[in-house]
């Protein structure tokens, strides 16, 4: 696959602070890539330079093959963004926001009217046309945000944090939203800090922290960097020293530790870890409440890279 | 792509019930309660005469032009005034008596000596201003016919001139007591505020195109429409808005306020037009060089109006009389005074160089304020958004 979007060396700094550290990284045709990170690791500054609206210190930016600049208008009518805050205007009702906006791109009346109905078909707000965005809830208003983003059947659409505190509902529904874009040729970043919906979503993703790409790949090979196999939780339990010692003696397991009322041992590898470690709850006779095995999550790779939480 | 952002900046516009209500019905309100206020001041005060002295000089006894404006203005039922000639220590007396209003002496101009501010103080500042402004303006017209006629010709000029005169002078008392109220200045104080208020509607427009100014501006700032034709489209539908609001303010208050704009009716659209594009002007300025949130921006452009407006005497006209003697350049770079002597002097002698010198330096303001904004407007990347 061609790649569609290639920036190299991305620096921006404001006010002594490096918001983007020397980033390169391409995006393929047809992908969906994902910025993961927590709040301020620079994945807005990343999507806001590679549109052109922020300057950056250092770098080159190209979108399918050419630089990109704000007077390129060429390149722009192939972009959609989706920003994190709600760009509608609060005067417009529905469907004439997604017209005003679609119309900045299509001329034809005829095929933006065809193109605005199946972004409100997309998003699901046919039934919400002549709603005023003060009449909508925060999900519906997200999906109307969105519309405004993609009427005009862009080639890459830029995702910054659509879901941010927005209904299951709302949820689910953009995201089987976006796997229709992609189903349909576009090619997608997607910048989230919630690493359920890029595990979902996403075929590669790169985690960023300080404006610095910290990995990238995709999500089974990211795991891989977190250096463990198995997570195994037991709630409700009364631990002894003891206990503690027995689990660490088994060559498998990476750390025990203790999480509120859990125990929390993992596992750099082996087979019938489960298994085992009830084994030898059972032979101390330590009582629990439940227990349970995970596969490492990508909250675990960030924790493993930067030794925090990917939610701090 | 212009036409599809005109009508939808229409639109918007016009669905914002706040920049509708600052642009358009605050002046209404405001002119409403300036009636209000005005109308008893102006049933007292055509009921009574009040008195002045004037100071015995030669400047005064030798000026056929001040004796018989004075005189005029002190006879008759229908006089402003009634003149005790005295001298300036009998004067003064008079005034800490309150005898008298306040005097005047003429030296090389006149000079008006009050003792408080209050409405027949501002009517004496009002008539002699009025008295300076003929003389000046006839004055002028003698040295261009001088220059201009033959030598045998003179006698006759001057004879002719000095019947203009007495004629003139006539006319400054029909106007200030008849026909002009000195409180119209309050009306013309207010159509150039709601002028300048539409800047409200300018900068509104243009922060919605703004990236650094939210969220709006930014997805504006991706899309492929040139910023010019974003920027003057959007600009278009604001000033057609300013206009029809302005248009409509002018019904009310000719119609309901029964403010008289004079006879010049093409002269008076051409005023607003023109008032309308520096109050579009300063919004655009205000949008641009102020970074700081919309709110805080509507505050700085309300406040420079209103500072304005105040200045070029919407609250009491004694403060444009003020300003005029003391800070003249205050008023000539003011855009709410210039719409207001623009319609004053329009009123008062037509289209004449006093009022084409208001309209140019209007322009020229205008313009000046759009090209301090190009740089802003023009912007098209930001170093944070």
């Amino acid at each position: 696959m061609k790649n569609v979007i290639e920036v190299k060396n991305l620096t921006k700094e404001y006010k002594g602070v490096k918001a983007v550290d020397n980033l390169t990284f391409t995006v393929k045709n047809g992908e969906i890539l994902g910025l993961l990170g927590p709040n301020g690791s620079g994945k807005t500054t990343t999507i806001n330079s590679i549109l052109s609206i922020l300057k950056y210190n250092q770098g080159s930016i190209k979108i399918m093959g050419e630089e990109m600049t704000p007077d390129n208008s060429k390149l722009k009518s192939q972009i959609g963004v989706v920003f994190q805050d709600v760009a509608v205007f609060d005067e417009l009702n529905v469907i004439d926001n997604v017209d005003y906006f679609c119309g900045l791109y299509i001329k034809d009346k005829k095929i933006r009217k065809e193109y605005v109905l199946d972004a409100l078909k997309l998003v699901g707000l046919e039934n919400y046309k002549k709603y005023y965005p003060k009449q909508l809830s925060g999900g519906l208003l997200r999906r109307l945000n969105i519309a405004c983003g993609i009427a005009h059947k862009p080639k890459i659409i830029f995702f910054d944090e659509p879901t941010v505190a927005v209904d299951p509902q709302s949820r689910n529904n953009i995201l089987e939203g976006i796997q229709k874009l992609r189903e349909s040729g576009a090619t997608i970043i997607y910048t989230t800090h919630y690493m359920e919906e890029v595990e979902i979503l996403c075929d590669r993703i790169i985690i960023l922290d300080k404006g610095v790409i910290l990995a990238s790949g995709t999500s089974e090979e990211l795991k891989e960097l977190a250096n463990i196999d198995e997570k195994i939780t037991v709630e409700g339990i009364e631990v002894k020293t003891t206990l503690l010692d027995k689990i660490k003696a088994n060559k498998n397991v990476d750390e025990v530790h203790m999480q509120m009322n859990a125990l929390i041992v993992t596992y750099k590898k082996g087979k019938n870890n489960l298994v085992d470690l009830m084994d030898l709850l059972k032979q101390t006779k330590v009582k629990y409440a439940s227990i349970y095995s995970e596969k490492p999550t990508l909250n675990d790779v960030f924790l493993s890279l930067t030794g925090k939480e990917l939610r701090d | 792509m212009f036409f599809h952002n005109f009508i939808y900046s229409l639109k918007v516009l016009l669905g914002n019930k706040t920049l509708i209500f600052w642009s358009f019905a605050f002046p209404i309100v405001l002119g409403f309660l300036f009636n209000l206020a005005f109308k008893d001041i102006e049933k007292n005060e055509s009921f009574n005469t009040f008195d002045i002295a004037i100071i015995e000089s030669p400047q005064f006894s030798d000026d056929v032009f001040y004796k018989e404006a004075y005189k005029s203005l002190s006879n008759g039922d229908d006089r402003i005034f009634n003149i005790t000639m005295t001298n300036k220590d009998d004067a003064e007396k008079m005034l800490a008596d309150k005898e008298i209003t306040g005097y005047l002496e003429f030296l090389d101009s006149v000079s008006i000596t009050v003792n408080q501010s209050g409405i027949y103080e501002t009517i004496l500042r009002f008539v002699v201003d009025e008295i300076e402004s003929n003389k000046k303006m006839i004055s002028t017209l003698v040295k261009d016919k001088l220059q201009t006629a033959k030598p045998n010709e003179v006698a006759n000029i001057i004879e002719g001139i000095k019947d203009k005169v007495i004629n003139g002078n006539a006319t400054v008392i029909d106007k200030t007591r008849d026909n002009m109220s000195y409180t119209m200045i309050e009306y013309y104080t207010l159509i150039a505020m709601s002028a300048l208020y539409g800047g409200v509607i300018s900068m509104y427009i243009i922060n919605l195109k703004l990236a650094n100014m939210g969220s709006v501006g930014k997805r504006t700032a991706v899309a492929a429409i040139k910023k010019g034709t974003l920027i003057i489209s959007s600009l278009l539908a604001s000033y057609l808005v300013q206009l029809v609001e302005i248009a409509l303010i002018f019904i009310f208050t000719v119609f309901v306020l029964h403010v008289d704009y004079g006879n010049e009716i093409g002269f008076v659209i051409l005023t607003s037009l023109v008032g309308s594009l520096a109050g579009l002007a300063l919004g655009v300025l205000v949008a641009t060089l102020f970074k700081t949130n919309e709110n805080a921006k509507i505050g700085i452009l309300i406040a420079i109006t209103m500072l304005g407006c105040f200045l070029s005497g919407m609250m009491g006209i004694t403060m444009k009389y003020i300003v005029d003697t003391y800070a003249p350049f205050v008023n000539m770079i003011n855009p709410a005074s210039l719409i207001t002597d623009a319609f004053y002097a329009l009123y008062y002698y037509g289209v004449n160089n006093r009022f084409i010198q208001d309209i140019l330096s209007l322009i020229i303001i205008s313009a000046l304020m759009i090209i301090l904004s190009w740089r802003g407007l023009r912007r098209q990347k930001y170093d944070a958004v």
